[in-house]
């Protein structure tokens, strides 16, 4: 029977509106530095904040490498609406998804996946970044719910985030064993932010410190069992680790099509700098790097796509999608010399940017790390 | 409201080369895309199914690859498609195009409007629209820009003319072929997209047998017209000048801009 492939299709009409809606304001939002909700909604129009859920809770019923290829796009167009984007299709409501009420989904799951509300991820601390073992916001259990005391960092959509999926501290002595996710909305008596952070890239994504005081939530609130947080996040450490991959792989063939395009019109010595073989040199390893991270990142997504365990496999890939994605962003403003000093191309741009795929989904000392353990290291 | 968009796949440029040996389009590395009018006319026909109720019908007479179009037009909203794809098919000129599509039309059966783009942009010949209207003893009306009225009995429309616009009711069934003024189209939506991929999907692949003609009546066999050469016009860069005061220029000028998506 005659049926288009989707995965093809998709890629092809995410294209298009990378091309036509996100490219050519991404220069603008960048110097702004205001989150583009307009945009957002456009997405959600397309049904791409939905897309890793069913339909019966507004979602598109799509699979992880659907919703990767939506992210690689985006990014190719502007990593900073594709980072807050991915956020909002995956750990922003996925406990929600999971662990929510009929009546939670209807109030904010609906909402977020229809772009009219903003969710938020709430991990790091000043004390815990990559030591999770280290939260020390607390959950602590009264008669009709849970009563948030502390702090978190770093909270990208911190300052407009409409609720917030934020990891708590039970029991301090049980440490990791003591971890549970809580939704805590912000308009919750007591929740407060910071003023926005000053970052060197993904401008539009807002990021400030959040605050509990005596946040009060019901006992549904509470995604996921007591103590099982770690389990939580293990669930979709996969997902968010190829998902960095992706955009890492996006912002990759932003450079490199950049490069392209500038190595041909160059003209220095009487030739296009695309004809000396150094310049040949950093565009093949990139076209090579290229080819290789998309097989082990598009690999990854369909392994999650039928449910096998790949989170070693996730890991390596965005170990490698993502250093091959900074080396390229390097390279790219090498290429352009002084004028990928200027604000007027974009390649400083994604030279900036690429900073923040090092460190979200895992630093990659951490990821180096557990990729050992694997050998008994 | 049974409505009915006639949608062509076309490559993803409006600057066609040509092979210079063997006059044939150059389609390697050009993607298909659907032709832009017939976004148009596909926002507008989905427009109207929401407000009135109905259901849409997308048919596209292309090579199997022509899917894609079907797919994307229902990722839109489309509730319906069918691709006319045959070899016999092949190498239609316009009237041999438009008396395919009109026999599939016949064969669809009820409908109340039909919606075509104003022009593709590699063929480029803008009849495939007012031909199928004529097949189809129907009103027609070309270049719409806007719809003011529907009802069972009727249509308002208003249609561009070089110096103005000339507001027509033209009795239902009717054909109209739209421009992009028209409206903005949506992108497709994935829920959707994925929907259509699937084998369950309501689209139908017809050949010539399907529709009820001869091989002989279709495709290059059954054109009225051959083409003997086909050759590059040598490009030339022509101004365009905007007339009437300031404001209304000013005012074409950032709707033609806007037409164009530069700002
Ligand atoms: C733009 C941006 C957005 C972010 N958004 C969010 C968000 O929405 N929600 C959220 O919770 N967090 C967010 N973060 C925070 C991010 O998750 C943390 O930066 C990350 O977890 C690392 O923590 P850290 O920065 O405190 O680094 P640290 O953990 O302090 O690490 C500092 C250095 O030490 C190394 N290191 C640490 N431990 C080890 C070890 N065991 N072995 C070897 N080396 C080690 C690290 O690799 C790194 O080089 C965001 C960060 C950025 C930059
Ligand atoms: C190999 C080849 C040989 C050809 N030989 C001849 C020839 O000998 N003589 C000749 O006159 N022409 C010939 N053509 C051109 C061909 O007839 C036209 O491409 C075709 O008939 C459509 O006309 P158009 O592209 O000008 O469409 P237009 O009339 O400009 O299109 C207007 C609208 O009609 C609808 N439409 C057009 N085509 C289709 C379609 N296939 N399916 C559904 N809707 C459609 C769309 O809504 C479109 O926006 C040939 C083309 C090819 C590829």
């Amino acid at each position: 029977m005659l049926r288009s492939d989707i995965e093809k299709l998709h890629r092809t009409i995410m294209a298009r509106f990378v091309d036509e809606e996100v490219i050519p304001v991404a220069r603008e939002l960048d110097e702004q530095g205001e989150f583009p909700f307009y945009l957002f909604r456009k997405l959600a129009d397309m049904g791409i904040l939905g897309i890793r859920y069913p339909k019966k809770v507004g979602g598109s019923n799509g699979s992880t490498t659907l919703y990767c290829i939506a992210m690689e796009e985006l990014a190719r167009g502007f990593l900073s609406l594709a980072a807050t984007t991915a956020m909002q299709c995956l750990m922003a409501t996925n406990g929600l998804y999971l662990y929510g009420t009929k009546k939670m989904h209807e109030e904010y799951l609906r909402p977020a996946l229809s772009g009219e509300k903003i969710g938020a991820f709430q991990l790091t601390e000043p004390e815990a970044g990559s030591d999770l073992g280290a939260v020390r916001t607390s959950a602590t259990k009264v008669k009709d719910g849970w009563v948030i005391n502390g702090m978190k960092t770093w909270s990208t959509s911190g300052p407009y985030g409409h609720f917030h999926t934020v990891l708590c501290q039970t029991d301090p002595a049980k440490k990791l064993k003591g971890l549970m996710f809580v939704l805590i909305p912000s308009d919750t008596p007591g929740f407060s932010h910071s003023k926005k952070f000053d970052t060197l890239g993904t401008r539009t994504s807002s990021l400030s410190e959040i605050y509990f005081n005596n946040c009060h939530v019901p006992d549904e609130y509470m995604l996921g069992e007591l103590g099982r947080g770690l389990n939580v996040l293990l669930t979709i450490l996969a997902e968010i680790r190829i998902m960095t991959a992706c955009l890492a792989i996006g912002l990759h063939r932003a450079a490199m099509d950049d490069s392209i395009k500038y190595c041909k019109e160059r003209v220095q010595f009487g030739k296009p700098i695309g004809k000396y073989q150094l310049i040949q040199a950093k565009i093949a390893n990139m076209a090579v790097n290229l080819e290789a991270g998309r097989l082990m990142a598009y690999k990854v997504t369909h392994l999650i796509d039928k449910k096998i365990a790949c989170l070693n496999e996730a890991s390596m890939a965005k170990y490698f999608t993502v250093e091959s994605a900074c080396s390229a962003c390097d390279q790219a403003t090498r290429i352009f010399g002084a004028y990928g000093y200027s604000m007027e191309y974009a390649v400083q741009r994604y030279y900036r940017d690429n900073r923040f795929l090092l460190y979200g989904g895992g630093t990659h000392e951490v990821l180096q790390t557990t990729i050992a353990r694997q050998f008994g290291i | 409201m049974n409505i009915i968009v006639l949608v062509k796949q076309v490559p993803d440029t409006t600057d066609v080369k040509l092979d210079p040996k063997t006059g044939n389009l150059i389609r390697e590395g050009i993607e298909s895309i659907i032709n832009p009018d017939d976004r148009h006319a596909l926002e507008a026909a989905i427009n109207l199914k929401e407000a009135a109720g109905g259901k849409v019908t997308v048919l596209s007479m292309g090579p199997p690859q022509a899917i894609d179009a079907i797919s994307e037009a229902m990722g839109m909203g489309a509730d319906r498609g069918i691709l006319l794809s045959d070899r016999a098919f092949a190498g239609a000129d316009t009237w041999a195009t438009s008396f395919t599509l009109g026999k599939a039309i016949e064969k669809i059966g009820k409908y109340d409007l039909i919606f075509c783009g104003r022009q593709a942009i590699d063929g480029d010949t803008a009849q495939i629209g007012p031909q199928v209207g004529d097949y189809l003893h129907m009103s027609q009306v070309s270049y719409v820009y806007e719809i003011e009225k529907v009802n069972r009995k009727s249509i308002v429309v208003k249609r561009r003319l070089e110096d103005g616009f000339e507001k027509v009711r033209a009795a239902m069934p009717a054909l109209l072929t739209v421009i992009g003024e028209l409206n903005v189209p949506r992108y497709s939506h994935v829920g959707r997209l994925i929907d259509a991929c699937k084998e369950k999907a309501p689209i139908e692949v017809w050949n010539a047998a399907d529709i009820g003609v001869q091989t002989s009546e279709v495709g290059l066999e059954g054109s009225l017209t051959h083409v003997i050469k086909t050759f590059a016009p040598k490009f030339q860069r022509e101004g365009e000048m905007l007339e009437g005061d300031t404001k209304e220029s000013v005012k074409s000028l950032v709707g033609k801009l806007k037409e164009n998506r530069l700002i």
